[in-house]
């Protein structure tokens, strides 16, 4: 199976940029997960690499080799759109055999593989029935058994799960990644919902305005995000603004009023302009103890496992904390609290010329 | 095998699209606007000559000018017509559940599938007086002697389908979700629909006034039947019939070409004007739909009133569209037989469905591959353009359309001026847009990742074509080509004026009516409204047919 190589891919639609420098490697027989917000350039990326769309500019490389200009039909990467695109006037049997039938296989190799793909999605009672017939799941295990008999070395999902209800969609993370790795099929897939990459990557790329802000596992995007947008895209996070007054093993960041704050060690220099994030996962409240913050309980939701409470700070805004669901009861809305932090846990971030809003915007 | 494959990878091939996108696209441009609009430059290269043959002649231009004024009032009264009654016969049949509302719908369609020339000769019977010679049944109407008037009845009978089938399409496409949440907002049940549906009626306003508009602005052969068949109609023309009356002339009198000129380039102009007018005044002009009349309009709303407007909704189709169509069986049942000589109406018939058969050929095989390119591969603006231009020869009156392209063909002496060769071209010309817009507005309604995914398993885009989307619009090509067969087998305009003297069925029933042998052409109306209507069975047949299976 192919490693993939972008290299400074650009497209632009009507001065939209969709692709503006993509430049990134998946390894061979990697599962991973393209992340971004709607309109960031994800699927633009995803056809590039299918063919389906040509670059204005820049190579698309498998395995070394420069394919910009080969067809998609002779790159064996096969797109799986969110609706799947199963045929409607083919029966599961027929859909699976397309890619089989258009190359003109022996009809021995057709029947053993039609045999071996239904067997492996599950699917061998309902050969016979036409895709409006079949449940979403069974839908999108068609769509995958129809990919892989075609021969697909590489796998480009767009959002494979969308279509599918909460609780399926949850459950055939597991299904979809554990299929893929067993076939040590290199795959890319595109979704804008943090918690699904985040279980199913080997690697997430964070793709923002047609570009790649980080590329990492999971565990180093969450913890050690590169910017603001990261930081608070994967993981909501709290901001505070200020400026560095202290290096030495944590980093002290000071605001006009004086509050302070403590972030884990990074390159800065004092007097620097920052924003300190930490997520809300990890940003703690407490009635009785001295934090960084003051503030007062604004809002506490119950979400099943957890409960946030939403703690207005004056002059500074909201601050959220995540906590688990057994500290119900702790708080009430008017309460005053202070909000912290372990340092190590928030991360400083320096912004060049924008604002932190602009940085964080979700187009 | 080997073979096949190799041709498959050989049109696969990225230059091979590319030449083929540019092949489709000038053929288009080429055969069918250039010819369609290629008289407009007779107006900068022979100018004097208009000038000196129509210009100069006082008599020529008032009739030129009174032909025309009257192809455009009689369009325009049609077309209002039509919406009046055709509005609530749309409403009926989307928003309505009644017995017999199947047979309603089937009965709207079936003067589509009676050609004009039959269609002029069966209403001018029933509706006009008749000379004595024709021995009309009794029971016609028989007491309209303004031409003016039986040509607008006419055009009404075979332009309504049209309007109804506009509306009640774009009809089934709003949701009436909306009028119920007007109505449980306190509003009667007519102002909820004046003041929410009826503002979203545009799009399917324009498309049905186009199609009136121009089908009536169109019609000759029909026309010329008619006013064959009435009593004292001498002297009345509209601009088709003029073209068709003149071009006959023509043959012997080359003097009157540039009258024929200038009236084909008043017909296009005006009509391609028309059609860019009404565009912008449907789509911009806000009419003041937002004030309401609470009491009135609860009081129009129920009761009585609701019905009486259902009831003569029927009533019109009855009695101004059905009757006059099919009048001519009870002409040809009661008339006493007389012998004629079947040999040249045969061999007419013949003619007509060979060039009807080789239209749609064409059609088909250019068409789709155009539709294809507007629907998906071209570029934005470019496919904007094209489907833009694909409307003009739609717009354009046959009768103009045909002598432009015959004189373009014959003025550039490219191809050889056959009259079968130039008959087809013409008659492609204004088919073709059937073909192209019943193509390209199914494949835009398919989602392109269809083809996509089959790409990407694997598929040569002729293979994609195949396999994916041909069986997805399989229904939608074979009603364009339906469509465009019968338009052929039907068009009288187009063909007078491209070449004075070939005889096509329709042209064939105009000659027996005007030399008076009426049983006759009442008895090739009839052959030709049952092979018409034979096409016509196919094609409901197929539709059915698809949406049963999805």
């Amino acid at each position: 199976m192919p490693d993939i190589r972008l290299e400074d891919v650009h497209k632009r639609y009507d001065g939209i940029k969709a692709a503006d420098g993509l430049d990134f490697s998946v390894r061979d027989g990697e599962y991973v997960c393209l992340l971004g917000p709607t309109g960031a350039g994800k699927t633009t990326a995803l056809r590039i690499m299918a063919g389906l769309t040509e670059p204005d500019s820049g190579k698309v490389l498998f395995d070394g080799k420069d394919v910009t200009s080969v067809e998609p039909e002779d790159r064996k990467a096969v797109l799986l759109s969110q609706t799947y695109s199963l045929f409607p006037q083919m029966t599961v049997a027929e859909n699976i055999l397309f890619g089989p039938n258009i190359r003109n296989w022996p009809e021995e190799a057709r029947v053993k593989t039609l045999a071996n793909m239904l067997d492996l999605v599950r699917l061998t009672r309902r050969s016979d029935a036409y895709p409006r017939e079949l449940s979403g799941g069974m839908q999108q295990r068609t769509a995958l058994a129809r990919a892989l008999a075609s021969g697909a070395k590489v796998l480009l999902l767009d959002e494979p799960l969308r279509a599918l209800d909460a609780r399926l969609r949850i459950s055939l993370r597991h299904d979809l990644r554990s299929l893929a790795k067993s076939l040590r099929i290199t795959t890319i897939h595109v979704t804008h919902d943090q918690d699904e990459a985040l279980v199913m990557a080997d690697r997430i790329a964070v793709v923002r305005n047609g570009r790649v802000l980080q590329m990492d596992t999971p565990k180093e995007v969450f913890d050690r995000p590169v910017s603001p947008f990261v930081a608070n895209f994967v993981g909501q996070s709290n901001f505070f603004q200020g400026s560095v007054s202290r290096v030495d093993g944590s980093i002290e960041v000071r605001d006009e009023q004086g509050r302070k704050v403590f972030a884990r060690e990074t390159a800065v220099s004092p007097g620097e302009k920052v924003v300190v994030g930490v997520k809300v996962g990890n940003t703690e409240i407490a009635k009785e103890r001295e934090g960084y913050l003051q503030g007062i309980v604004e809002r506490i939701l119950f979400e099943g496992r957890n409960l946030f409470i939403d703690v207005m700070v004056s002059g500074l805004g909201r601050f959220s904390s995540r906590m688990p669901a057994v500290k119900k009861g702790e708080f009430a809305v008017g309460d005053k609290v202070s909000i912290r932090w372990t340092p190590d846990k928030a991360t400083v971030f320096t912004l060049k010329d924008k604002s932190l809003d602009d940085e964080l915007r979700v187009e | 095998m080997k073979r096949i494959d190799s041709v498959i990878d050989f049109i696969s091939g990225r230059n091979f699209r590319k030449g083929w996108h540019v092949f489709i696209i000038a053929f288009f441009l080429i055969f069918v606007i250039l010819p369609t609009v290629y008289i407009l430059t007779y107006a900068y290269t022979e100018w004097s000559a208009i000038e000196s043959g129509v210009l100069d002649n006082k008599d020529t231009m008032d009739l030129i000018m009174g032909s025309i004024a009257a192809s455009f009032e009689i369009a325009a009264i049609v077309t209002v017509i039509d919406f009046a009654v055709g509005l609530p016969m749309a409403w009926m049949l989307v928003r309505k559940k009644f017995r017999g509302k199947n047979f309603v719908d089937t009965l709207i369609d079936m003067p589509l599938a009676v050609p004009t020339a039959a269609l002029g000769f069966s209403s001018a019977i029933f509706w006009a007086t008749t000379p004595p010679a024709m021995n009309a049944p009794p029971f016609a109407f028989g007491a309209i002697t303004s031409p003016m008037l039986l040509i607008i009845l006419l055009h009404i009978v075979f332009s309504y389908p049209y309007m109804v089938r506009s509306l009640s399409a774009i009809l089934e496409q709003i949701d009436e979700t909306y009028e119920i949440a007007g109505q449980t907002l306190g509003a009667s049940k007519l102002t909820a629909v004046r003041t929410i549906t009826l503002p979203l009626f545009r799009a399917g306003l324009i498309t049905g006034i186009i199609l009136c508009f121009s089908r009536s602005l169109s019609e000759t052969g029909g026309t010329m039947i008619a006013l064959a068949t009435m009593a004292n109609s001498a002297g009345f023309n509209t601009g088709p019939t003029l073209i068709g009356t003149w071009k006959k002339l023509s043959a012997t009198n080359p003097e009157l070409v540039p009258q024929l000129a200038f009236v084909s380039i008043l017909l296009i102009i005006v009509a391609l004007v028309l059609l860019i007018v009404l565009k912008v005044v449907v789509m911009k002009v806000r009419l003041p739909m937002g004030k309401v009349w609470p009491t009135p309009e609860k009081i129009l709303s129920r009761g009585l009133v609701p019905k009486l407007k259902d009831g003569s909704a029927i009533f019109f189709l009855a009695v101004f569209v059905l009757i006059p169509s099919f009048f001519i069986f009870t002409f040809v049942l009661t008339s006493s037989p007389s012998v004629g000589d079947w040999g040249p109406f045969a061999g007419s018939l013949g003619y007509s469905f060979l060039i009807a058969a080789v239209v749609t050929a064409i059609d088909l095989g250019l068409g789709i591959p155009l539709a294809m390119y507007i629907a998906r591969s071209g570029s934005r603006k470019v496919s904007h353009a094209l489907d833009v231009l694909v409307n003009v020869p739609l717009i354009v009156p046959t009768a103009a359309l045909g002598f432009s392209l015959g004189q373009f063909w014959t003025d550039q002496s490219l191809i050889p001026s056959v009259p079968m060769l130039l008959i087809i071209m013409a008659h492609v010309a204004f088919t073709y847009p059937l073909v192209v817009r019943n193509v390209a507005g199914a494949v835009e309604e398919i989602d392109p990742s269809y083809e996509e995914t089959a790409r990407t398993l694997g598929a040569k885009p002729v293979q994609g074509f195949r396999r994916v989307l041909y069986p997805m619009i399989k229904s939608s090509i074979l009603a364009g080509a339906i469509m465009a067969f019968t338009r052929s087998l039907g068009e009288t305009g187009a063909t007078q004026a491209v070449v004075s003297d070939v005889v096509t069925a329709p042209v064939y029933i105009v000659d027996l009516v005007n030399s008076g042998q009426y049983y006759l052409a009442g008895l090739a109306c009839i052959i030709l409204i049952i092979v018409s209507y034979a096409a016509m069975l196919l094609l409901r047949y197929v539709t059915k047919k698809k949406r049963g299976a999805i």
